[in-house]
C-alpha cells in the first residue's frame, strides 16, 4: 500500500512524538504523507544553528505549521509575574509569526499563584489575543485536565465566551475529554468556527484514577488515535466536531516515550495508520480529485 | 438642564478613553524624499522644516502635518525606506500621551522601543498595522512638537492655508482574508473606534468596513479596512496602510485647484471624479489621495 493512499489533509502530526533534530522530524513527517505539522517552542530554540535556522527548515520543508505550542501559565497572574508571562508570550507570538503559523496554543494555568476568577483570567486572555492581532495570530485556549481553575472544555469555553474577542477560540485535546470523562453532549454549544485547534491522542489503559496518573499518562504514554483503548470515543469526538461543522486542522498530540526511541519512519508510519483511520472510516473523506485545490477553512470540495 | 441621555450620545470617558483628538502628523517613509515631497506640493502641501539629525522633512498645510522620512531605522519591525513610499506611522493627538501609551500596553498593544537622539522628543508608539506604528502626542495646542526636532526652512511661512479647504478625513487599511473582526476588535480595544453600519459610507470607494475615530466633531478621521476580494485562494495578504483620503467641502472645486498644480485623477469608468469624491493618480507606484465630500474645512 502507497503511504499516499487516502484523504489525510485534515490531520497532522506533533514532533513531540518524534526523536531527533527537526530537520529529521520534518523530512519523516513529510515522507509519511503528511501536509502539516505541529511544532514546539524547543524544536526552534533548540536548534545548533539558531531558531532562525529551524524557520528556514520548516519552510524549507514545504509543510503547514498547524499550530505552535505551548505558552503555560500564562493568565491570572498580577504584578512582576503577569509583565513576566506578558514578555515570554511576546516572544512566542514572534517565533509563531516567523513561522508562518496562524495559531498559538495557550494551556490553562496550572499555577497556585494565579487567581481562580473567571472574569481576570479571561481579560489576561482578551490581552494575549490583542497581542497577536498584529501578527495575524490566533490564540487556541486550552483546558489541562490538571489546570487548576480551568480543567474542562466547558469551563475554557466559558472564559472564551467573557472574554469575547475574535481571534481568541479554543483548543480541543480529545485526551483531556476523555480523561476528564466531560460528556461529550456539551460540544454542542460550542461555536465551531471558535474552535482553532482540535489534538487527537489515545492511550492504553481504560481508565485513570488520580491527577497524577493523568498528568504521567498524558506526558508519556499516549498514543495515536486507533491504537489505543478509547477509539469509539475518539471517533465519536471526532464526528461529533465535524457534525458540529468544525473544518479546521486535527493534530495528534502524542506524548510517548516509547516512541521517543523507534525510528522516525515506524512512528510516522503508526500516525499515518491513525490518520487513514480517521479519514476514511470515521469521517469517510473522500479523496480528492488530482490538482484540484483546497480552500483552506471551508468545506466546498470535502465529499 | 437635564443630564445628557446615554441612549442617544456617548458622552462619558469611556467612549473616548485615549481623549484622542484626531491626526497630528502621517509619516511617509521612502528613499526618494524629493519625489516624494514634489507629489505632496502638487496636493498643496508645503516643506516647512527638516530634523535636526535625520533626514525627515515636514510638510503642511492648514491643521495638517506630513513627515517624509528617508532616515534608515535599526530597529526591529520598522519600515525600512524604499523607493516606493509607504506610510510608516499616524500621530494620534490625545489628552495625555504617557497616560494613552499606557492604557494601550496594558490592553496588549506592542510598545515600539524609542532611540531619541539628544534634545529630542520621546513619543510613545505602538506597533500599529505591518511595520506601521502609532504615536501618542499631547499638548499639540500649548506648543509644536516639530519646534524641539525640527529646524524651520527659513523665508518660508510655517502655516500655509489649506488648499480647497482641504483636511484629515481618514486612512485606508488593507488588511487579509478573514481578517476584519481582528482588526474592527484592534482598533476598538485598543482607541474606542466606533463601527459605521454598512449603509453609511462616504466618498467614491465604499468597499469595507468603515471605524470612526471617537472624540469631537473637529478632530474626527476614519479608517477603512479593506479585505483581498472574495474568490482569491489563501491570500495571506500583506496588511498595511495604503492612502491617505483628505476631506473637501467642494469635491469639483478641489479637483481643479489641484489640476491646475498638476495632479492628476483617476477617470474611468468605475472610479472617477463627482460630488462624493475623487480618486488621484498613483505616484511612485504606491502613493494616490482620495478626495471626500465632507463640510468641515
Amino acid at each position: 500500500m502507497s503511504q499516499l493512499q487516502g484523504n489525510i489533509d485534515d490531520f497532522g502530526m506533533d514532533t513531540i512524538s518524534l526523536a531527533g533534530p527537526i530537520e529529521a522530524k520534518l523530512r519523516a513527517v513529510r515522507e509519511a504523507g503528511f501536509s502539516q505539522v505541529m511544532l514546539s517552542a524547543r524544536d526552534l530554540v533548540g536548534h545548533p544553528a539558531g531558531w532562525r535556522a529551524a524557520v528556514d527548515a520548516v519552510r524549507a520543508s514545504g509543510l503547514r505549521v498547524t499550530g505552535f505550542q505551548v505558552l503555560r501559565d500564562f493568565e491570572g497572574l498580577s504584578g512582576n509575574l503577569h509583565d513576566y508571562k506578558i514578555d515570554i508570550a511576546k516572544s512566542m507570538l514572534e517565533m509563531c509569526a516567523a513561522l508562518d503559523c496562524r495559531v498559538l496554543l495557550v494551556c490553562s494555568s496550572t499555577s497556585r499563584h494565579a487567581t481562580t476568577d473567571l472574569d481576570a483570567i479571561a481579560r489576561d486572555l482578551r490581552k494575549l489575543a490583542m497581542l497577536a492581532v498584529p501578527l495575524n495570530i490566533k490564540v487556541a485556549f486550552e483546558g489541562l485536565s490538571w489546570g487548576r481553575t480551568i480543567n474542562e472544555f466547558t469551563t475554557a469555553w466559558d472564559v472564551v465566551c467573557r472574554a469575547d474577542v475574535p481571534n481568541l477560540g479554543l483548543g480541543l485535546d480529545s485526551f483531556h475529554c476523555v480523561a476528564t470523562q466531560t460528556p461529550l453532549d456539551e460540544l454542542d454549544m460550542l461555536d465551531p468556527r471558535k474552535i482553532f485547534l482540535v489534538q487527537l491522542a489515545d492511550f492504553m489503559w481504560t481508565e485513570v484514577r488520580s491527577e497524577e496518573e493523568r498528568i504521567t499518562t498524558a506526558r508519556h504514554f499516549r498514543v495515536f488515535p486507533g491504537e489505543g483503548a478509547h477509539s469509539d470515543a475518539i471517533a465519536e469526538l471526532v464526528t461529533r466536531l465535524d457534525d458540529l461543522g468544525y473544518r479546521g486542522d486535527y493534530s495528534f498530540e502524542v506524548f510517548n516515550d516509547d516512541y521517543q526511541q523507534i525510528p522516525l519512519e515506524t512512528v510516522c508510519a503508526r500516525a499515518h495508520k491513525g490518520a487513514v483511520w480517521l479519514g476514511e472510516q470515521v469521517l469517510r473523506r473522500s479523496v480528492p480529485l488530482p490538482n484540484r485545490m483546497k480552500l483552506r477553512g471551508r468545506d466546498l470540495l470535502r465529499g | 438642564m437635564t443630564p445628557p441621555l446615554a441612549d442617544r450620545e456617548a458622552l462619558d470617558d469611556a467612549a473616548n478613553p485615549l481623549g484622542l483628538d484626531g491626526i497630528e502628523f502621517i509619516e511617509f517613509a521612502t528613499t526618494r524624499p524629493q519625489a516624494l515631497g514634489q507629489v505632496f506640493e502638487m496636493m498643496g502641501f508645503r516643506p516647512i522644516a527638516r530634523h535636526r539629525s535625520r533626514e525627515v522633512l515636514l510638510y503642511r498645510q492648514g491643521d495638517m502635518n506630513i513627515v517624509i522620512n528617508a532616515h534608515v531605522s535599526h530597529q526591529p519591525r520598522a519600515v525600512q525606506p524604499t523607493e516606493t513610499p509607504t506610510i510608516a506611522a499616524i500621530a494620534l493627538r490625545v489628552r495625555d500621551a504617557a497616560a494613552a501609551y499606557r492604557r494601550a500596553l496594558d490592553r496588549g498593544a506592542w510598545a515600539v522601543p524609542t532611540q531619541v537622539e539628544v534634545m529630542e522628543l520621546n513619543i510613545p508608539a505602538i506597533h500599529g498595522v505591518g511595520t506601521s506604528r502609532v504615536y501618542f502626542v499631547d499638548r499639540h495646542r500649548e506648543f509644536s512638537i516639530y519646534d524641539v526636532d525640527f529646524t524651520r526652512i527659513p523665508t518660508i511661512d510655517p502655516h500655509p492655508p489649506a488648499l480647497a479647504g482641504l483636511h484629515w478625513f481618514g486612512v485606508v487599511q488593507y488588511i487579509g482574508t478573514d481578517r476584519m473582526d481582528d482588526w474592527c476588535e484592534f482598533y476598538r480595544e485598543l482607541f474606542g473606534f466606533v463601527e459605521l453600519p454598512d449603509e453609511q459610507r462616504f466618498g467614491i470607494l465604499p468597499k469595507g468596513r468603515v471605524l470612526r475615530s471617537p472624540g469631537g466633531e473637529a478632530g474626527r478621521f476614519y479608517l477603512q479596512l479593506i479585505e483581498p476580494e472574495p474568490g482569491i485562494v489563501d491570500v495571506e495578504g500583506e496588511e498595511s496602510l495604503q492612502r491617505v483620503g483628505f476631506g473637501v467641502p467642494d469635491v469639483l472645486a478641489a479637483v481643479a485647484a489641484l489640476r491646475e498644480r498638476g495632479m492628476g485623477f483617476v477617470e474611468s469608468d468605475g472610479v472617477h471624479t463627482e460630488t462624493r469624491g475623487a480618486l488621484t493618480r498613483n505616484f511612485l507606484g504606491s502613493v494616490m489621495f482620495e478626495l471626500v465630500h465632507d463640510e468641515r474645512a
